[in-house]
């Protein structure tokens, strides 16, 4: 691998003496599709956030483009869980995509025409223009994902954390995200994603992180993304896991064989 | 004269808190107003221990130093010992209001310190002590301390909107732009306790925190724009002032009780109003 995009080193995250993340290792390749899998509550958050700094690692660090996170920030988005925001703020879709442009000009400097077109463009992306003066709390579950994805869009930044981007959106919504994350990767961008469905992984990510507080796996979806290495994660037999390995194993993925 | 002064100064008391109270509300976090009117207490003692007089402005520095220990107290204690906020504002501010009270009790037997003062406030009595301002023009010396914070305080969230703003709405993403949380935090604590600290001597520690919560509500239902109820809420403040003093007038009651009763009055019916309504954007467009 050249330089790592991020890297995570022992990294462990106690809430009060309770384990979010314990000593995780891994490195993550530039340009790629990578998912985040695990149950709930098996630290996904907590490890985006503690790459962010939004949380402090216990102990352990994490770096970004081989470099303190501070010294690239300009270049990083994240967007965090939708639940963890208050939809019912009386705010605009366009005041919340213009969050993307704050930390570019300063918290002290109006706006300029440019970023007005930025935001502008980021909600076109999302097929998000026509509602950019709705109050937010008028917005169905898919039109928020949408909206938290335009702003990141408008921080024009390289490296994308997202938070289960895809979680409560319809199979439209989904298509449509998913064009434009293959957009943003033909860009050289590259996207960490936190994504809970089983069955979609293979097809969208090009490298997997699984992990259940502790770190399962990492690696290509090729090498990752077996029976094993899956019950590993979830723990048990889920049906979901044997249904899927049996695909695996009868109609041989396409994907098995890049 | 005498109804002029206390109206514009219940107003000024008014425009602070919903300027402040607003931010509070969207916060979660607006009983940190009761917090810190009780928790002054302990800073006024070593106020007046220290410059050994009662007059405003020693009181009115160890009070809002006070104010703000008791918030980081409670950022301390949310934080670090991972309580919830509400239970840290708790244990906090009784803390402080116990120890006030101990070193008041046991100490500052003489110290011109009113508990029922505390809780009720003087708005009647704002007349007492008048300083002039040009020629024949005079203003209680409580209305122009508030009229002056109240400068400050809009002044200081024009400044720092954007900071505020983002800070309130998403503080997870601020941290992930760089953006110092904490130094938005206690900017807006600084605020608070200022306002909590400067209103309470006059309106007492109840209105002040029906100010805090009441018009930021009101305005809450009626707008989905965060600036749009930033004016909502300062009007509602001025308008429940003025109905609650001739209500007072009118029934011969405390000021301070009758306002504090408009807005719960006005805030009832805001509530019925919109809650049959489909939506916020029905009520106020654009
Ligand atoms: N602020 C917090 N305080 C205390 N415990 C927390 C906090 N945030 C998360 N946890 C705990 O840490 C663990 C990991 O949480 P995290 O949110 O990172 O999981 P997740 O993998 O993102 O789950 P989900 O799939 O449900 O989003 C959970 O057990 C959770 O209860
Ligand atoms: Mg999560």
């Amino acid at each position: 691998m050249a330089i790592p995009i991020i890297e995570a080193h022992n990294l462990t995250v106690l809430y009060g003496r309770k384990p979010a993340i314990w000593n995780i290792d891994f490195k993550l390749p530039e340009g790629q599709v990578i998912g985040i899998m695990g149950p709930n509550g098996s630290g996904k958050s907590t490890l985006l956030k503690s790459i962010m700094g939004v949380v402090t690692p216990t102990t352990g660090y994490t770096k970004v483009y081989d470099q303190e996170l501070n010294q690239v920030r300009h270049k990083v988005s994240y967007v965090p869980q939708r639940q963890e925001i208050d939809w019912d703020f009386p705010a605009s879709v366009w005041d919340i995509v213009s969050m993307g442009r704050f930390h570019v000009r300063g918290l002290f400097k109006r706006l300029t025409s440019e970023d007005n077109d930025i935001i502008q463009e980021s909600l076109e992306k999302v097929n998000m223009l026509g509602f950019a003066k709705r109050q937010i709390s008028q917005l169905s579950g898919g039109q928020q994902q949408r909206v938290f994805l335009a702003r990141a869009i408008a921080q024009q930044g390289e490296l994308f954390l997202m938070d289960e981007p895809f979680a409560g959106v319809d199979i439209a919504t989904e298509e449509m995200i998913v064009d434009l994350l293959k957009e943003m990767k033909g860009q050289g961008k590259t996207l960490v994603i936190v994504h809970h469905d089983l069955h979609t992984a293979q097809s969208y990510f090009d490298h997997l992180v699984l992990m259940n507080t502790r770190l399962v796996a990492c690696g290509k979806t090729s090498d990752v993304f077996t029976d094993q290495i899956l019950t590993d994660t979830y723990g048990g037999k889920l049906t979901t896991i044997s249904k899927i390995s049996q695909e695996l194993e009868n109609k041989e993925f396409p994907i098995r064989h890049q | 004269m005498n109804d002029f002064y206390i109206i514009l100064t219940a107003c000024l008391v008014a425009i602070n808190c919903a300027i402040m109270g607003s931010f509070l509300v969207m916060r979660k976090m607006v009983m940190i107003g009761d917090a810190i009117s009780h928790a002054v207490l302990p800073g006024i003692f070593f106020a007046y221990i220290i410059s050994g007089s009662t007059s405003s402005l020693p009181i009115l520095i160890g009070a809002a130093s006070s104010g703000i220990l008791a918030t980081i107290i409670i950022e301390w204690f949310t934080q670090k010992a991972r309580l919830q906020s509400d239970a840290s504002i708790g244990v906090s501010y009784t803390l402080l209001f116990a120890i006030g009270i101990i070193l008041i009790s046991k100490f500052g037997a003489n110290a011109d310190i009113d508990q029922q003062c505390v809780l009720y406030g003087e708005l009647e009595y704002v007349s007492l002590w008048l300083e002039p301002i040009i020629g024949d023009f005079y203003l209680p010396r409580q209305t122009l301390i508030l009229g002056v914070v109240c400068i400050i305080i809009v002044l200081a969230v024009t400044w720092g909107y954007k900071g505020l703003f983002i800070t309130t709405f998403d503080p997870n993403f601020s941290i992930s732009t760089g953006i110092a949380i904490g130094f938005w935090h206690y900017f807006l604590m600084s605020g608070v306790s200022l306002t909590t600290v400067v209103s309470f001597e006059s309106v007492g520690a109840i209105l002040v925190i029906a100010f805090l919560s009441g018009p930021p509500a009101i305005a809450y239902l009626l707008t989905g724009n965060f600036k749009k109820m930033l004016v909502l809420a300062c009007a509602f403040g001025i308008l429940c002032s003025i109905v609650g003093y001739y209500l007072a007038k009118l029934l011969d009651v405390s000021v301070a009780g009758a306002i504090s009763a408009v807005i719960g009055a006005i805030f009832t019916i805001v509530f019925v109003i919109t809650s049959s309504q489909k939506s916020k954007i029905d009520v106020i467009s654009d």
